[in-house]
């Protein structure tokens, strides 16, 4: 099939008119009769037993329906993923600055927010851990003591350490060896926030039977359903959750979150109640991400062949583990084919706000120290640093680290065409006071998988409905109705998208992880083929010819080889009623797909202001295997998306974390600094297709990408203008400076000697 | 103690009691159900609540309701004519300038406020103007397109 209809053009989504007019409909939106509001009390103390907690003045006071804290919830704890180490709300014991610890439900906001000051909590300090290195290295108190008996315990080495993962192959040392130079660095990447602009919201509205009814901001309602489920021990029938649209999510809104405290208000009044989270506690609340320590040892050839690679990663996970540390394994070797490596990835806890998801979870952090490492490299050999990536680079038939085997891919191809269109390597000129550089950084993230299913069927006038569970956090609509578009022939305004929730749609996995269009673009592809072929059948009965004599397009069903004879869509739904197959519904259910990688070849043009240490960036250019671009505006907007985050994460976001209390210091976005309009370079994107063999019509993931390789190739980009390497996110004009300045001062410069202690203590 | 507030909204005489405390925007979200006027910091940081104050765009969660006693307030509900869109939001729609869509009803009212505040529409002031609009999804490239293309629509642009 070369020539197609509908996908590889670019589509207006299926949402723009609701969202440019103010009409689609966002959790904090939704207003009924009745409806309470919630507010939180949180904890003041880095680490504490509560010694008591007195709502006595805040029920008193007029308009307050409900009080609840931790211990109106079943005695359940809960988990990201296998290990359940959190509880909805502290009982006895605070673990971070910012936990729950009650929440009121009252008439309105500013009596709920009185209330909430009226609540009395006797804190009794105990010794608190901050600096994840001396957590590791047991130079601090545990933060869960009980971790060994935390369900899901199983993977951790005990102590302050609450995972760890590792991957061997090859002898590293007889590479190391066989090397003529070895390269020995470490890294440190900076707290950060996802930055979503709609804070968290819920409405919990307890049905007259019971039932819960959650209207949510979420990317997995039917994880939230479950994870609900679980902490207020209902069953996961009792519970339907509505996903509404979604004000940006990028991982931090892919778990249960804030739902569980208006659920259990509206549970114990009979009334529906919302819960809105302040921009605070959009940093506190929602699963940031901490700071990530990672160390790396190379080994060398003099002709540029990596032999031997050693990455030992260690990640701050916070007071809970929401975010496994899975990237420091899975991406310690970046994008090349590398004999003998020896990988370790440790998740360690502190008493700080937990870690989650976010926009490729850790692979950020990896691939800023695996890129701006390889540039190191490159340099120490005296070879072109894209020249040697690509000497390097994995390919075909090469066995990735999760030991699967690295099917068909644009590696070679995304690299070859950011040469083209940058014109590396190249010498730039610079001003008196300003020097300009130039970088690369190249990444992979794989389409992601997990259970998907679609729904289509066929309106009485030749229109289909598209039913899916995902939530459409980056326009997968769009390109999910494109999907079912091109498989039945149809145009992309005869198929309508339904709206859903876990009541009404089959399950589906989160959105997240880049796994809509690759996965449930398959399901929705697999569906449309079913309904397909059932729409054949029931024309080939009518017209009297076999259904493999027939093609389906342009709404009608039509005999191949005498295109005039055919009967539309419209009129075969309507027969399809009173057919003995009954009304025509396509189906598709699938539980994963194969390996599918997503590389993105970046490069970025700086200039550096030698006075200020101010970094500019003039320039960004990407190229990513996109597969097949199903929405090619859609793939455009992702990219810009995901590199200006990048950008940000390079240059000028960081949360501030106190140093002896772990509190965040910096909760408004006045002070953790996002880029805005007037910083940002306009992103040149080049849609690399070499075609996955699974994904619909070739298509692999796209969001993710992008946004983890802007800080190496910024960073590499300052080396080549003003040769300092920055080894420490963000990349700030005072860090920028003091490295130009020759002054070492820099607090987060972490020793390969006392990293590699940390870990084997 | 709640006051009268007297105010026009989207051409629409409005009258509604409020507490002194009420910022506009609670007062069109929680009082007047236009909902459309997003809170995404509620200090004045994001943008998201922009609305047009007298023909200024104001972040609108900075803004005391009663101070915007008689005056005459245009949010995202009142852009559109009807079902016809504004040039500036059928750019958008067109040119891909949104995607989780948070942000732009105040992205929106900041190019409309912009483009009539006769200021001369160059790309680095279009920039500037937007400047108090954070977006989290776009990195703002096709946002600034849309605006372009939407500038050029409406015969404004002087190149």
């Amino acid at each position: 099939m070369a020539d197609f209809q509908t996908i590889g053009k670019s589509h207006i989504r299926v949402d723009a008119l609701e969202k440019v007019t103010g009409r689609a409909t966002y959790a904090g939106d939704i207003y009924l009769p009745g409806m309470l509001m919630c507010k939180l009390l949180t904890s003041t103390h880095s680490h504490a037993r509560i010694v008591s907690i007195d709502t006595s003045e805040a029920e008193a006071l007029p308009g307050v329906r409900c009080v609840i804290t931790g211990k109106d919830y079943p005695d359940q704890r809960f988990g990201s993923g296998a290990l359940k180490d959190r509880r909805v709300m502290a009982i006895d014991e605070v673990f971070y600055i910012g936990e729950p610890i009650a929440a009121v439900a009252a008439d309105d906001e500013m009596t709920a927010l009185e209330a909430v000051e009226l609540i009395k909590v006797q804190y009794q300090d105990i010794e608190n851990v901050v600096d994840p290195l001396r957590a590791l290295a047991g130079k601090s108190v545990d933060v869960h003591p009980d971790l060994e008996d935390f369900e899901g315990f199983g993977f951790a080495l005990g102590g302050n350490n609450c995972t760890m993962l590792d991957a061997d192959r090859g002898d590293v040392e007889q590479g190391f060896k066989d090397s003529d130079v070895i390269i020995e660095e470490t890294y440190h990447t900076q707290p950060i926030s996802q930055g979503f602009l709609e804070p968290m919201a819920c409405v919990a509205d307890v049905e007259a039977n019971g039932r819960l009814d959650i209207y949510a901001s979420t990317q997995g309602p039917y994880q939230v359903r479950a994870q609900l489920a679980s902490v207020l021990d209902m069953a996961i029938g009792n519970i339907q959750v509505t996903a509404m649209e979604m004000g940006g999510g990028f991982g931090a809104k892919l778990r249960l979150a804030l739902e569980a405290f208006p659920a259990m208000l509206s549970i114990k009044t009979g009334r529906p109640v919302k819960l809105i989270n302040t921009r605070e506690e959009a940093f506190t609340l929602n699963g940031p991400r901490l700071e990530t320590n990672i160390y790396l040892k190379t080994g060398v050839t003099t002709d540029g062949k990596i032999l031997a690679r050693e990455a030992h990663s260690i990640f701050d996970v916070g007071a809970y583990l929401g975010a496994g540390p899975n990237a420091g394994v899975g991406h310690g070797l970046g994008a090349y084919s590398i004999p003998n490596f020896e990988l370790r990835s440790y998740g360690v806890y502190t008493n700080k706000i937990y870690v989650g998801s976010y926009r490729a979870s850790g692979v950020a952090d990896m691939t800023f120290a695996t890129e701006s490492h390889t540039d190191v490299i490159a340099h120490k050999l005296g070879m072109d640093p894209l020249e040697f990536r690509i000497k390097n680079a994995l390919s075909e038939g090469d066995t990735a680290v999760n030991g699967s085997t690295i099917p068909k891919n644009g590696l070679m191809e995304t690299m070859l065409a950011l040469k083209e269109k940058m014109g590396l390597p190249k010498k730039l000129t610079s001003g008196p006071n300003e020097a300009r550089g130039v970088g690369i950084s190249v990444g992979e993230w794989r389409s992601g998988s997990g259970p998907s299913t679609a729904a289509i069927s066929v309106n009485e006038d030749g229109t289909v409905s598209l039913l899916t569970g995902s939530v459409d956090i980056s326009g997968s609509d769009t390109s999910l109705a494109q999907i079912a578009a091109e498989a039945l022939g149809l145009r992309l305004d005869q198929v309508i998208v339904a709206k859903r929730n876990t009541d009404m749609a089959p399950f589906t996995g989160p959105s997240g992880g880049s796994r809509i269009v690759y996965s449930q673009g398959r399901a929705v592809q697999n569906a449309a083929e079913d309904a397909k072929a059932k729409l054949l059948e029931l024309a080939a009965d009518r017209l009297g010819v076999p259904a493999d004599a027939l093609e389906c397009f342009g709404g009608s069903v039509y005999v191949q080889d005498n295109p005039p004879e055919s009967m539309d869509l419209g009129q075969l739904g309507r027969m399809s009623l009173s057919s003995r197959g009954g009304p025509i519904i396509g189906t598709s259910s699938l539980s994963s797909l194969p390996y599918a990688p997503v590389f993105n070849a970046q490069g970025a043009e700086v200039i550096v202001d030698r006075e200020t240490g101010q970094v500019r960036v003039t320039r960004f250019v990407q190229a990513q295997d996109i597969g097949k671009a199903i929405n090619p505006m859609g793939v455009e907007g992702q990219l810009d998306g995901g590199a200006v985050q990048g950008i940000g994460r390079a240059l000028s976001e960081e949360i501030l974390i106190d140093k002896e209390t772990g509190e965040v210091r910096n909760a408004s976005l006045a002070t953790y600094l996002m880029p805005l309009s007037v910083d940002m370079p306009e992103i040149e994107n080049i849609l690399v297709e070499v075609p996955s063999a699974d994904g619909p019509f070739g298509a692999r993931a796209v969001a993710e990408s992008p946004g983890f390789g802007p800080p190496a190739a910024i960073a590499n980009a300052i080396f080549d203008a003003v040769g300092v390497r920055i080894k420490t996110l963000p990349l700030s004009a005072e860090r920028v400076l003091a490295a130009i300045q020759g002054r070492t001062e820099d607090e987060y410069t972490v020793d390969a000697e006392e990293l590699r202690k940390a870990e084997t203590q | 103690m709640k006051k009268q507030l007297k105010i026009t909204v989207n051409g629409e005489a409005r009258q509604v009691l409020v507490e002194p405390y009420y910022s506009l925007l609670d007062t069109l979200r929680d009082e007047l159900h236009l909902t459309g006027t997003k809170k995404g910091c509620d200090e004045g940081d994001c943008g998201a609540c922009t609305v047009l104050l007298n023909g200024n765009p104001v972040c609108s969660c900075l803004v005391l309701a009663h101070a915007a006693h008689d005056g005459e307030v245009t949010t995202i509900e009142g852009v559109a004519n009807g079902l016809e869109l504004h040039p500036v939001q059928q750019s958008f729609v067109e040119h891909g300038g949104l995607q989780c869509g948070y942000c732009t009803p105040g992205i929106i009212l900041s190019t409309v406020g912009f483009l009539e505040s006769g200021e001369e529409p160059t790309e680095e002031n279009i920039k500037h103007a937007l400047g108090g609009n954070l977006c989290r999804c776009t990195g703002y490239s096709k946002v600034i397109e849309s605006v372009l293309v939407a500038v050029k629509a409406t015969g404004k642009w002087a190149e």
